[in-house]
């Protein structure tokens, strides 16, 4: 256990340490993202009465979060399977689960700033007052580690370029198409289906319910959804690293 | 102890599905015992990529088995990476990072002790005078160097079997030599050392044995004297009259030890 956390302090470092060559960068695109979607949604919608402002000042840090698991880890990743570094990656004696928990453990910490940053403008932009509750930390990191999991293992399983161009595509989903800055009940039934199945409507549930406290309830139908979605994430990253072709 | 080689390839057959499908390896053997160098020659596309992938774990042979240090490095292929240090031929992920930071760390992931990987690290710098940019982030060092660092971040604590992609690529003659001897000093300390290669005129000279793959399979393996007919030819007219063509060693493009490529890639091993 002791060689498995030195191995894991070791490669994090190492990660890290590359990692923050691009940092700075993808500081500038998380503040991009959250301004963005502030911004861009209040033009949008206009003056608008007080629970459509909630859903818009609390959905950028959803966004944030989301972004860089769902987006940025698969760009990156397929970055390094297309200069033949992941393979290297692959070829230390480190245990898989290491290898996934040092680039979770990076790309979380990396959500972080953004998720600030988005929620700062949101309030400050639609003036809204917080009400967060002591789960928030939590409740960011599994949104954070769920949608890094999600990301890592496409980016395992696709082609490269698949994967770049799907993440692409998934930034129109997250912003445009899922209930993350509106309520649900906007997206066609059919749609609304799908939702209620995946991550992105639990995970900005319960981004809400942690911020705004006295405005939106936990549900538990959320908890279940976000973290069977986040174990199996998780599971699916790592059977994806151990697969041998 | 045991007289069995260090790495022993029986039979092992490859092929990448799909309606191009490949016959990466076509019932490969080979073996290399410790303190041996043995080489692997073979055109782009012959399949030593594929056979490397096999042996760490990161590709399932079709049939055939492979056996590291007396254990199954199939069935165990975490073991397998933990006995088997690999110089790639591709990027090693340094940005950021310094070589003498890559080999430490490297060396510590490979469970050496931080004094010993110090000692080592510093040891390898100075024998590859690597020095001057023994500090310098990576971004900042050239090819030749970069190289020279992977094969330190292989050599600091190297397992029972070491596997060098190309080694020489990029490095210029002097260091080259210097890189050559310190092959030779990893062989000599009892390492088993699987050297793959174009550059045959160079690989001569520390090779202990050869092994010549062309289209996935093993058409000559032997030592350099029972190649070269005692000395008769050199190596390189030996390989001409194996293959029928240069070991070229311009076409050295990089190869990936996992991820199958799209038909005619450059530097895709057999692959569909």
């Amino acid at each position: 256990m002791t060689t498995v956390i030195r191995q894991l302090g070791l490669y994090l470092g190492w990660q890290f340490r590359r990692a923050s060559q691009v940092v700075p960068l993808l500081i500038v695109v998380q503040i991009v993202l959250a301004v963005a979607t502030v911004v861009g949604y209040g033009y949008l919608i206009g003056d608008a009465p007080r629970p459509v402002l909630l859903y818009l000042a609390t959905g950028a840090s959803t966004v944030s979060l989301v972004s860089v698991g769902l987006i940025m880890t698969p760009q990156m990743v397929a970055r390094q399977r297309s200069e033949g570094s992941f393979d290297w990656v692959r070829t230390l004696p480190l245990p898989r689960g290491v290898l996934v928990a040092a680039d979770l453990i990076l790309w979380t910490a990396l959500a972080l700033p953004g998720m600030v940053l988005g929620l700062v403008t949101g309030t400050v932009r639609f003036q809204v007052d917080l009400a967060l509750t002591p789960w928030l930390p939590l409740v960011a990191l599994a949104v954070a580690a769920t949608a890094a999991c999600v990301g890592y293992a496409l980016a395992c399983l696709l082609h490269p370029m698949a994967a770049v161009l799907i993440s692409q595509v998934l930034i129109f989903v997250v912003l445009l198409f899922s209930p993350v800055s509106y309520p649900v009940e906007r997206l066609p039934d059919w749609l609304q289906t799908i939702h209620h199945w995946l991550p992105l409507e639990a995970m900005a549930d319960l981004m809400r319910a942690c911020l705004l406290r006295h405005d939106f309830p936990v549900l538990g139908r959320d908890v279940a959804v976000l973290a069977i979605w986040c174990l199996a994430a998780l599971a699916g990253a790592t059977w994806a690293l151990r697969r041998r072709g | 102890m045991t007289d069995q080689p260090t790495l022993v390839v029986h039979q092992v057959s490859k092929r990448y599905p799909g309606r191009a499908g490949v016959q990466a390896n076509d019932r490969v053997s080979l073996t290399v015992p410790a303190g041996q160098v043995v080489g692997l020659l073979g055109h782009n596309g012959a399949g030593k990529t594929t056979l490397v992938g096999q042996i760490v774990g990161l590709l399932r042979p079709d049939s055939g088995s492979i056996s590291l240090a007396g254990h199954d490095a199939v069935a165990q292929p975490g073991l397998a990476r933990r006995l088997t240090s690999v110089q790639v031929q591709t990027a090693c992920a340094l940005e950021g990072i310094t070589p003498r930071g890559a080999i430490r760390t490297i060396g510590r992931i490979r469970g050496g002790s931080r004094a010993q990987v110090r000692a080592r690290a510093d040891q390898l710098i100075e024998a590859l005078d690597l020095g001057p940019w023994a500090d310098r982030p990576a971004e900042q060092l050239s090819g030749g160097v970069a190289r020279l660092t992977a094969f330190g971040m292989a050599a600091v604590v190297p397992g029972a079997l070491v596997i060098l992609d190309e080694p020489t690529n990029d490095v210029d003659p002097v260091r080259r030599r210097l890189l050559w001897g310190q092959i030779q000093r990893l062989a000599e300390a009892g390492t088993a050392v699987l050297l793959i290669t174009h550059n045959v005129r160079e690989a001569e000279q520390v090779v202990d044995r050869l092994v010549v793959l062309e289209q996935g399979q093993v058409v000559a393996a032997g030592s350099l004297a029972e190649l070269t007919a005692d000395g008769q030819r050199d190596l390189e007219e030996a390989y001409i009259a194996i293959c029928g063509r240069s070991p070229d060693p311009t076409a050295a493009a990089p190869d990936r030890l996992a991820e199958p490529q799209t038909a005619g890639s450059a530097g895709s091993e057999n692959r569909p």
